[in-house]
């Protein structure tokens, strides 16, 4: 469950995705991660602190079959010794899959995949939807970070899927021009650097579907993947989600129903659509950032920003989520209690 | 290298700037050398605060503001390196050329606004993304450590016990230690609340406030450095190979005694880096003073107390004494100084050691630096 890095010649191993050996200037590898993963041993802690507020909870130090050792929170108490199992989701269409980033969003993305039991075939044609709202470099954290998009893409190209069958789309609802979105954001160099063409969608097709204007090439593609950067009191997910609407035809929507009207429709109307949610350096309302270092995926996108919501907000969920009970909510990978850490400014 | 002087303030909650327990300390080494400040020929100084307080200014460029309170426009070497800071910067004096007086200096106000800050602050001596947001704070590193220890050696809460209540009895007695004629009792340790178990809150070190300095120089002195060596390990704790003690500790140590052609039972009075008791006992192995697996004999026996054989934190230690982060390493040679001139009255150790030993940790063994110093006349 934690991704080790290699040399292939000297045989050191490393937790940090760095570039070369420092011995012989190999090339790292990714190493296979380890399958049988143990319980050394526990700690109670029982003294909060300002990362980790509620009290008791559990500190497990795991070692796997290769010899690795890290630790992992827990809201439940494990013996020494019991041998650590990760279950994959049995809803897959409304399951939320949780998982830490630890600077590798290759291994967060490929963990989703696997947890939610997607196949993704060498032919299939896939869609890519970033957050790409404005044209600020990517620390201010507003857009999809472009390690984000890299790594898909690594995972992608790892299944087989052609470049040319992945298309990057973005389009301004602002006064900001795309363009400018993708070249300040890093996204633009990023698929320049893949080989991937980025689409402007108000140039695209559009098929109306009960009022809304839909861009054709969602409804042939096999897959679509809503990379969205998540914030404090936004629905993220599903405004980014808005942008498959043709401009004109969603701001005149906007007159005639609410913005939560259009989310339920269009939601209605769209074919299923991954969302993975990026939460590795969160944006708050005073646009200051906190770590919360975790990915999130879901093919239910009201209930992963419900799961967000409650991780980082929880007195502060937007009245479009709380009616979504969490209790229905199948969550895997990692529980909410262990991923929660508090709202502290960096 | 020799030592002219040592200074330390009172370590306590006072709310004086992190410049003024360095100034307070570098003034009274100086004093103490019976040098004055056109004397020294550089300055090596370490500090992590100064960012940890929000009212005061937060000041990066600490070196050029020594220069203006010390009037001086020698070289200011800033070391910071956590609670290792003190060692680091003396081992950094030691091994400087061409200088004939160092003056060696440390401040620190860490334990000042809210708790949340100076806790965030200290955590960042140790990984935040691997370990701490998985709730793997200073406490519960320490802790799992321990239970391998307790698991592979046999040790015991008890033997913790017994090293708080040894170093708090010594505290009593040290006018500058923060728990000075407050002596706690072996059951208030033991019934202290837990805090990552199976560690107590008495099993923890104090984090207080306070400065301390020393001036080192090339012309002999009554006091020889004879040794300063300094070692690292791995930030992630249980990436290391061994993690039931200290790598580094026994690096230093082992090239300390090479340097100083002594051997561990040479040793005759010891600052041992007591962040949490259960780093003071195996540290009794990577010193050398017991063989693996059996550190808790010395705490048994009581050869560790300040009338046994070898008096392991005479001070009080971090335990109880207090642990100023950066200000420590140059703390325990504050004391080793003092306790080699014979001059700690109460807590004087008996017969006056010729050879004593400081041994500084940063974060959980990701540092480690041993310093050895004789007495010569």
């Amino acid at each position: 469950m934690m991704q080790y890095f290699y040399c292939p010649k000297c045989k050191e191993t490393w937790p940090y995705p760095i570039e070369k050996c420092p011995h012989c200037f190999e090339k790292i590898q990714r190493e296979e991660q380890g399958k049988k993963i143990k319980v050394l041993s526990v700690c109670k802690v029982q003294i909060p602190t300002f990362l980790h507020e509620k009290t008791p909870y559990f500190v497990l130090l795991l070692e796997d079959e290769k010899g690795h050792r890290w630790v992992q929170k827990s809201e439940k108490e494990y013996k020494v010794g019991y041998e650590f199992l990760l279950e994959k989701a049995k809803d897959k269409k409304n399951s939320v899959v949780l998982w830490k980033i630890k600077y590798d969003f290759y291994q967060a993305i490929e963990k989703i995949f696997d947890l939610l039991s997607i196949d993704v075939l060498a032919d299939f044609k896939i869609l890519i939807l970033p957050t790409l709202e404005t044209p600020v470099h990517p620390y201010f954290k507003e857009n999809t970070s472009p390690e984000f998009l890299s790594a898909l893409l690594e995972f992608l190209f790892q299944k087989g899927v052609k470049k040319e069958n992945i298309k990057v789309l973005g389009q301004s609802f602002n006064q900001f021009d795309i363009g400018a979105c993708a070249q300040k954001s890093q996204l633009l160099s990023v698929c320049q650097k893949f080989g991937v063409l980025p689409l402007d969608v108000s140039q695209g097709e559009f098929i109306l579907k009960e009022n809304l204007e839909i861009f054709k090439e969602v409804f042939d593609s096999n897959l679509i993947l809503n990379l969205s950067m998540l914030k404090q009191s936004r629905i993220q997910s599903l405004e980014n989600l808005l942008k498959l609407i043709k401009k004109e035809n969603y701001l005149s929507q906007e007159y005639l129903s609410s913005k939560e009207e259009i989310f339920k429709k269009l939601l209605e109307i769209l074919p299923p659509v991954l969302t993975l949610g990026q939460a590795d350096v969160v944006q708050r309302k005073d646009k200051k950032h906190f770590i919360l270092d975790l990915l999130l995926g879901s093919f239910n996108v009201l209930n992963l920003e419900r799961v967000f919501s409650e991780i980082s907000f929880p007195n502060e969920i937007p009245p479009f989520l709380k009616e979504i009970d969490l209790k229905e909510i199948e969550i895997v990978g990692r529980k909410i209690s262990e991923v929660q850490v508090i709202a502290f400014s960096l | 290298m020799f030592v002219k002087g040592v200074g330390m303030t009172k370590f306590d909650y006072s709310q004086k700037s992190w410049w003024q327990f360095a100034f307070e300390a570098g003034l009274e080494a100086l004093e103490d050398a019976r040098l004055k400040i056109k004397d020294i020929d550089a300055i090596v100084f370490t500090s992590i605060s100064s960012c940890t307080d929000p009212k005061q200014e937060h000041q990066t460029h600490k070196i050029s503001l020594l220069s203006e309170l010390f009037k001086t426009n020698c070289p200011i070497i800033e070391t910071p390196s956590v609670c290792a800071g003190g060692g680091v910067a003396m081992w950094t004096a030691c091994h400087l050329k061409g200088f004939k007086n160092i003056l060696v200096l440390a401040g620190e106000k860490v334990v000042n606004s809210i708790s949340e800050d100076t806790t965030d602050k200290i955590l960042s001596a140790a990984e935040r993304i691997f370990e701490q947001t998985e709730g793997m704070l200073f406490p519960v590193q320490n802790a799992l450590l321990w239970q391998e220890y307790a698991k592979r050696f046999g040790a015991t809460s008890d033997d913790l016990a017994l090293i708080a209540f040894k170093n708090h009895q010594n505290a009593a007695l040290n006018p500058k230690a923060y728990y000075f004629k407050r002596p706690v009792s072996l059951e208030e340790i033991k019934n202290s609340p837990i805090v990552a178990s199976p560690l107590r809150m008495m099993d923890c070190a104090l984090s207080v406030n306070g400065g301390a300095a020393a001036v080192i120089s090339e012309e002999k002195t009554d006091i020889e450095i004879i040794a300063s060596a300094f070692a690292t390990d791995y930030l992630l704790t249980f990436n290391r190979k061994e993690f039931w003690h200290f790598v580094a500790s026994k690096k230093a140590a082992q090239m300390a005694y090479q340097e100083a052609k002594i051997k561990p039972q040479d040793v005759q009075v010891v600052e041992v880096h007591d962040a949490f008791t259960s780093v003071e006992l195996f540290s009794y192995e990577d010193l050398g003073f017991a063989p693996e697996g059996k550190g808790a004999l010395l705490i048994r026996q009581g050869i560790v107390n300040l009338d046994g054989k070898l008096p392991v934190n005479p001070s009080g230690g971090l335990k109880a004494k207090g642990h100023p982060i950066s200000v420590t390493g140059l703390a325990q040679f504050y004391e080793i100084v003092n306790q080699l001139r014979n001059r700690c009255q109460e807590r004087q150790v008996k017969p006056v050691p010729q050879i004593g030993l400081c041994h500084n940790v940063g974060g959980t063994g990701g540092s480690a630096v041993v310093h050895i110093l004789r007495r010569l006349s």
